[in-house]
């Protein structure tokens, strides 16, 4: 019993779990009754002894003590039985063991089919594997088993073995000199029976707990009740569970074998009719999804859900019981957004605030309170539900008559499970959990009405909105859970994303639009406005000087802004209305985009969304908190919004259909654009219909038509939405809204005012539907624009019918388009998670698998732990140095040598980048010797305090921050950019692909670079560019065929193609005489293969047809560019290895997309460098700003073996030593059988295996623990 | 490294490639007491892999591997050389 007179159960940590396998005679010692009976209730609904239901396997029942063990049924925990089986059964799930052993043993003898010396050697082999690696050595066994299968005489007593069949789904046969002989399980495990120990371990069976014949059952374990509790329908009708339904089964035929066994044995057609019939039920009743045989299934034809089905899949028991688990103190709600609360509050609906408890510990302080709260007792608010005495019994406040009795009792150390109030720390959750940030400890409000109040800000991490969305609310509920709550998952603390070291949490909407108005130059407030505006955020203080006095004071709306920002602050930025002029006038900016804060006072520029939005990096937002700390970020943004919110009501906002109104003008400008788009369609359609038309390389002529006019309607587009944009000002309230970056795009306006442009299905005009043509409204094959998609309406004026329809076409793909990649990324990220869970920093600094094995030797090369840096970067020195100029003043400069001794003093402290970087900002600011000490000390200890902390659990970050992102990500597989022919793989599948480590990308490409000499020689690039290409007969030929008189495979060349690929008639004559054919010209252009017989032509024909003339096998296309200065190669396919062996090919450059060809050629290290380079391109392309470090570890784990693993059953998940781990996440029953043959054991040192065991984790604040030294006997006793 | 020889493919000069050293004994057993750990514990490399082929290094042995560019600028890795499966 604990200091608080918290009662707490004796429980026991489990420190490993060993699986084996039960034997007969242990199944027979725990079960408590034979069961003989097939029926489970007599006519009086009382359970018959030794059926199914007996009473002493336990009791479900309330108020019935169960007969085994007296308890009732919530203590019970329900006993086994076991049902003596008539004739040996072969169990399921072991048939490839039994399969495995049948046919390396000696079926005479019993020993293994080897020679004692080739035993010794694989001891030793096993043994050595086992001290080198640490791991069973799979593959050892897997070479003993092959070599034995192999002998064909047993070399102990000279018998000749015989092959055993296995055939689904339970039978064996045994190849005999008269043929194929079927095995009884009875005479199976008499063989069994005969194998020795110790050849056992050769196949790394566990002989200690495991012995062959076991696999074949002679006795069945019968489950308790509590396991196959039967139901009570409303009928008042039992149902049985589908496992004592079959029970009932086995039992039945069992019964019929034992009766002809007691008769003096069956007829023999009767005893193996019945026995196989025992052995199918046994079977499903293990299995029922056995591949050969039909499941059993239930009356109305539901196939029986039994032992195996139980624990698989997604509802089985270990993904959905064990790996996940029910909680009480939890609450579940719709959510409504309030601008009113702090962002680290929940708004609480008092039902619920009455519902939920605390346990208080009552302390003579709060006596009087507690004893307030119980007199109120569960239903007056505040009050309290619960009390516990010391003695740890619990009064339930609700029956008790006289509270005011209860509350008289009360003393320090009683227990009051009181209601939540205000100030409470609970768990706020939206699901899908993708990152951290779905997790957060809030403040409670107890606030009226039925919702979840939540601030908008926080909508962001938990990706939230209020279109019906429910959240969850868990309490902790010890003091330890309310602290690590409060230290690591307040709302403030996670303002910073661990996923690009930028702030997540900000302003967004209507907070953003706010802001633009409120510190537009525009702005200038009266004094009742300027006092509304002050109060709202309880500001106490004088109020700043106004910046006009007369007629009447008026205050800018910068001014009173900056009465929100902390007093030293200096800071200088673009906002996001800047128009990116090609040269930025900075401090004349005439669209008061440059935003300049000196000493906390915004001196020009507006506030957006680049100062204090959500997900924007390098902001004012940022560097608050960077620089204040969370808390006085959290006070920013709270003051922020509620001003900003009062503002915008002051000034009224909202979006009015007359402002998408466009002038007559622009109007006409609008279509007159339209109209020439259609003009340069209709010319296109005339080039395609010459054939003039250049074809893009690799596409057809037909496609290169629709790749042009679709360039050419997305500019028209572009162009028109351009047209409207520039007619809308910064008055126009969606401009506001779009410049600011509140909501929506330039886009979304073009769309609504001008023309909503192109719709798509697959990426490509719409023309499927009818035969050539997409709607009957139009001719087949009708290439215009209308015909093809193009809605040249705007959404203000409507569209009209097949323009509608059109739109609901490419609307529709977009749904679909979701809901696919919401389940591709949640599988990704399931088996990111799967791989990476067990990764922690260690106190050694060393990046760590569960089992000990080094990933990383210091977590992301310079152990800085992204969410505490500045956006990636360790510490921003740049930005330090600048402040230090301001605030240290002028002074004689510190010389370049007093800059070079101090850095260098510190170099074993910093990282050679930081150090590099220190050194060079250092002299190039001219500091005095006080700013360079200073800038020195404070980079130290920033980098310091950047460092990633012991025990972190990196692994599960990475994966969650390169798995959350997945779901923004397009599924669109291909790219080109602009008129670019390259199609690539990106986005969502293109990571998958990565991480999946597939063997061949589904677009392979090359990017070659030339040697220096050549890289500026087009000619020289195109013939290697012409040379590398995979060129067999048939790309160079119009026909190749088969002349029957001339008796010879006809070649026609053709002139166009040999030109495009750099050939002459006489190169292919050439390469076609290595067939061993005679070979012979006719014309210039038609050559003739003549081979040995007739007969030969027809295979002749493929032959030639497919013979390489020269060029790279893989290299499909080759596309000369102009990249950078230089020319280089780009093709379509791979072949690292033999492109680097081709002369004039830049051999330190190349590469390829196909990462296991750089781990051939290049090596493990340089697969890990691409793969990183691979996966940080998407994320880039794809605009997701994702830390390197993260995409390192995934890598670095990736390549961990010396050959690249998938990220998933097949790879790291796969390889995991986990029995727990891996049955919880894809392969569960024969990953248990597997262990239970090999006598696993699960140590318990990853996350999900202590989850199961309801443990802690071993990683974060579960990595402490207590180690004691037993102390020396007789020394140092007290 | 040897001087930059276009003509030759050598792989130490490919820019994917970090430059890998083969650690002594006594340097070996000098990481392994580091980190406090077994050899098998290391990130491993195979002996077939081009780079451990190019520096003939054998199961057993231990390859240093000196990172460039990135976070830190510059970063040390191990690999210890394991025989084919």
């Amino acid at each position: 019993m604990s200091a608080a007179g918290v009662f707490e159960e004796a429980t026991k940590a489990i420190k490993k779990i060993k699986f084996s396998i039960l034997s007969p005679q242990e199944i027979r010692k725990y079960s408590v009754v034979e069961i003989r009976e097939a029926d489970t209730y007599d006519e009086d609904g009382a359970p018959i002894a030794s059926g199914l239901m007996d009473e002493r396997l336990g009791t479900l029942e309330p108020r019935t003590r169960c007969k085994t063990c007296g308890n009732t049924a919530a203590r019970c925990p329900g006993h086994y039985g076991h049902i003596e089986l008539a004739t040996p059964v072969i169990h399921v799930g072991f048939i490839k063991y039994i399969h495995e052993l049948l046919n390396v043993f000696c079926r005479e003898c019993g020993r293994i089919l080897l020679p004692p010396d080739k035993i010794e050697a694989y001891v030793a082999k096993i043994e050595n594997a086992k001290r080198e690696t640490g791991t069973d050595p799979v593959h050892v066994y897997e070479a003993v088993k092959h070599e034995a299968r192999k002998s064909n005489r047993c070399p102990h007593c000279m018998k000749k073995p015989m092959f055993v069949e296995f055939s689904k789904p339970t039978n064996f046969f045994e190849h005999t000199e008269e043929g194929p002989k079927p095995l009884d399980p009875s005479s199976i495990r008499a063989r069994l029976e005969l194998i020795h120990e110790e050849d056992l371990k050769l196949l790394g069976y566990d002989p200690s707990s495991f012995r062959p014949e076991w696999m074949i059952l002679q006795v069945l374990p019968v489950p308790p009740v509590s396991a196959r509790p039967s139901i009570m329908l409303e009928s008042g009708i039992r149902s049985e569970d589908d496992l004592t339904h079959k029970l009932v089964d086995i039992i039945r035929i069992n019964r019929r074998l034992d009766e002809y066994a007691s008769e003096g044995g069956a007829p023999p057609l009767i005893f193996h009719e019945l026995s196989d019939l025992l052995q199918y039920h046994v079977t499903t009743y293990l299995d029922n999804e056995t591949s050969g045989i039909p499941p059993a299934r239930h009356r109305s034809g539901r196939a029986l859900r039994t032992l195996s089905q139980r624990l698989k899949g997604k509802e089985g028991r270990f993904r959905s019981n064990l790996s996940g688990k029910r909680v009480d103190f939890s609450a579940r709600t719709v959510i409504s957004p309030d601008p009113n609360l702090a962002i680290n509050e929940v708004g609480v609906p008092l039902d619920i605030a009455m519902r939920l408890t605390y346990p208080e510990v009552v302390t003579e302080w709060n006596l009087e309170e507690m004893r307030k709260l119980v007199t109120n007792g569960p239903s007056t608010y505040p009050g309290a539900l619960y009390v516990i005495r010391p003695d740890g019994k619990r009064i339930r406040l609700e029956f008790v008559a006289d509270r005011s009795k209860i509350a008289e009792t009360l003393l320090p150390l009683f227990i009051v499970e009181r209601h939540l109030k205000d100030g409470d720390v609970v768990i706020f959750n939206r699901q899908p959990s993708l990152h951290r940030m779905s997790m957060m400890a809030h403040r409670v409000k107890v606030l009226p009405y039925k919702t979840f109040r939540l601030h908008l800000c926080v909508c962001p991490p938990y990706n939230a909105d209020f279109d019906g969305d429910e959240m969850n609310l868990h309490v902790p509920q010890t003091e330890e859970a309310v602290t690590e709550a409060l230290v690591l998952m307040q709302v403030q603390d996670q303002i910073l994303s661990p996923r690009y070291g930028g702030p997540l949490i900000g302003a967004i909407r209507d907070f953003i639009t706010g802001a633009y108005l409120l510190t537009r130059k525009s702005t200038y407030l009266k004094k009742s406005e300027v006092c509304s505006l002050l109060a709202s955020i309880g500001y106490s203080g004088p109020l700043p000087e106004p910046a006009v006095t007369k007629p009447e004071p008026l205050w800018s709306g910068k001014d009173i802004f900056s009465l929100l920002l902390p007093k030293e602050l200096d800071y200088v930025m673009k906002s996001n209305i800047c128009q990116n002029c090609p040269e930025c006038d900075e401090e004349d900016c005439k669209n008061d985009a440059y935003v300049v804060v000196k000493n906390g006072r915004l001196l020009m520029g507006v506030i957006d969304r680049n100062a204090v939005g959500a997900e924007k990096s390098e902001s004012i937002l940022h560097r608050v908190v960077k620089e204040y700390g969370s808390e006085a970020a959290k006070d920013f943004l709270n003051a922020l919004c509620r001003m900003v919110n009062t503002y915008i009501a002051i000034e009224g906002f909202s979006y009015s259909l007359d402002e998408l109104d466009i002038s007559e003008e622009v109007r006409e400008k609008i279509a007159a654009r339209a109209r020439e788009a259609k003009k340069r369609i209709d010319e296109l359609t005339e080039q395609f219909r010459k054939g003039t038309l250049t074809r893009l390389p690799g596409q057809s002529l037909e496609d290169s038509f629709e790749i042009y006019a679709m360039n050419e309607l997305a500019k028209a587009r572009d162009d028109a939405a351009k047209l409207a944009d520039k007619y809308f000002g910064m008055d126009n309230r969606g401009s506001m809204m779009t410049r600011s970056g509140a909501r929506g795009s330039s886009l979304n306006i073009g769309q609504m005012t001008a023309c909503v442009g192109q719709q798509s299905v697959r990426g490509k005009r719409i023309i499927r539907g009818y035969k050539d043509r997409a709607l009957t409204h139009f001719k087949p094959g009708d290439p215009s624009p209308e015909a093809r998609g193009f809605v040249y309406s705007s959404y203000r004026d409507g569209l009209s019918p097949s323009e509608f329809f059109f739109h609901a076409m490419g609307g529709r793909e977009g749904l679909v388009d979701t809901a696919v990649r919401t389940q591709q990324s949640g599988y990704m990220q399931r088996r990111l998670i799967n791989a990476l869970q067990d990764i922690r920093v260690e106190y050694d600094g060393t990046v760590r698998m569960a089992t000990g094995e080094v990933t990383q030797f210091s977590y992301g090369e310079d152990s800085v732990d992204p969410a505490k840096s500045d956006h990636g970067k360790a510490v921003n020195i740049e930005r330090l140095i600048e402040r230090i100029k301001l605030t240290h003043g002028k002074g004689k400069p510190a010389g370049e040598k007093y800059v070079e001794s101090k850095v260098e003093s510190v170099k074993s402290e910093l990282t050679p980048l930081l150090v590099e970087e220190l050194r060079k900002n250092l002299l190039k600011a001219k500091l005095n010797k006080a700013g360079v000490d200073y800038a020195v000390e404070t980079t130290v200890n920033s980098y310091k305090k950047a460092k990633i902390e012991p025990g972190e659990s990196s692994g599960i970050i990475a994966a969650q921050s390169i798995g959350e992102p997945g779901t923004q990500m397009t599924l669109r597989t291909f790219h080109f950019a602009g008129v670019k022919e390259r199609n690539v793989t990106l986005g969502l599948p293109r990571i998958i692909e990565l991480v999946d480590a597939r063997r061949v990308p589904s677009t392979p490409i090359m990017n070659i670079y030339l040697k220096k000499e050549l890289r500026k020689n087009r000619e020289k690039a195109v013939e290697i560019a012409r040379d590398i290409v995979y060129t067999t007969v048939n790309n160079v030929a119009s026909s190749v065929y088969i002349d029957h008189v001339k008796a010879a495979v006809v070649v026609k060349l053709s002139r166009t193609s040999l030109e495009e690929r750099g050939l002459t008639a006489k190169d292919v004559k050439e390469a076609l005489k290595l067939l061993g054919c005679a070979v012979k010209s006719e014309g210039d252009m038609t050559i003739l293969v003549k081979p040995a017989t007739v007969e030969e032509l027809p295979k002749l024909l493929d032959k030639v047809s497919f013979y390489h003339i020269k060029g790279i096998h893989g290299i499909r296309r080759a596309l000369v560019t102009f990249d950078k200065g230089e020319w280089t190669i780009q093709t379509d396919g791979s072949n690292l290895a033999k492109i680097l062996k081709v002369p004039g090919v830049d051999t330190t450059r190349t590469t390829t997309n196909n990462i296991h060809e750089i781990a051939a050629t290049l090596g493990i290290e340089a697969a890990r460098n691409a793969l990183i380079n691979e996966i940080k391109s998407v994320l880039d392309e794809q605009g997701l700003d994702v830390d390197v470090r993260h995409v390192m570890l995934v890598a670095d784990t990736m390549t961990l073996e010396g050959e690249i693993m998938q990220i998933g059953r097949h790879g790291i998940s796969g390889e995991k030593a986990s029995v727990l781990a891996k049955a919880a996440f894809e392969i569960t029953v024969p990953t248990l059988i597997q262990a239970s043959v090999r006598g696993y054991e699960d140590t318990l040192s990853g996350v999900t295996e202590n989850v199961i065991c309801g443990q802690m984790i071993p990683v974060g604040t579960g990595t402490i623990d207590l180690y004691m030294m037993p102390a020396n006997k007789g020394s140092n006793q007290a | 490294m040897s001087k930059k020889d276009e003509g030759e493919f050598n792989i130490f000069n490919h820019e994917l490639v970090p430059k890998h050293i083969l650690l002594s004994k006594e340097e070996a057993r000098e990481v392994l007491d580091r980190y406090k750990i077994m050899p098998y514990q290391l990130p491993k490399i195979k002996e077939s892999d081009p780079v451990a082929r190019a520096l003939n290094a054998k199961h057993g042995d231990i390859l240093k591997i000196l990172r460039e560019g990135g976070p830190a600028g510059a970063a040390v890795y191990y690999r210890y050389v394991i025989k084919e499966r």
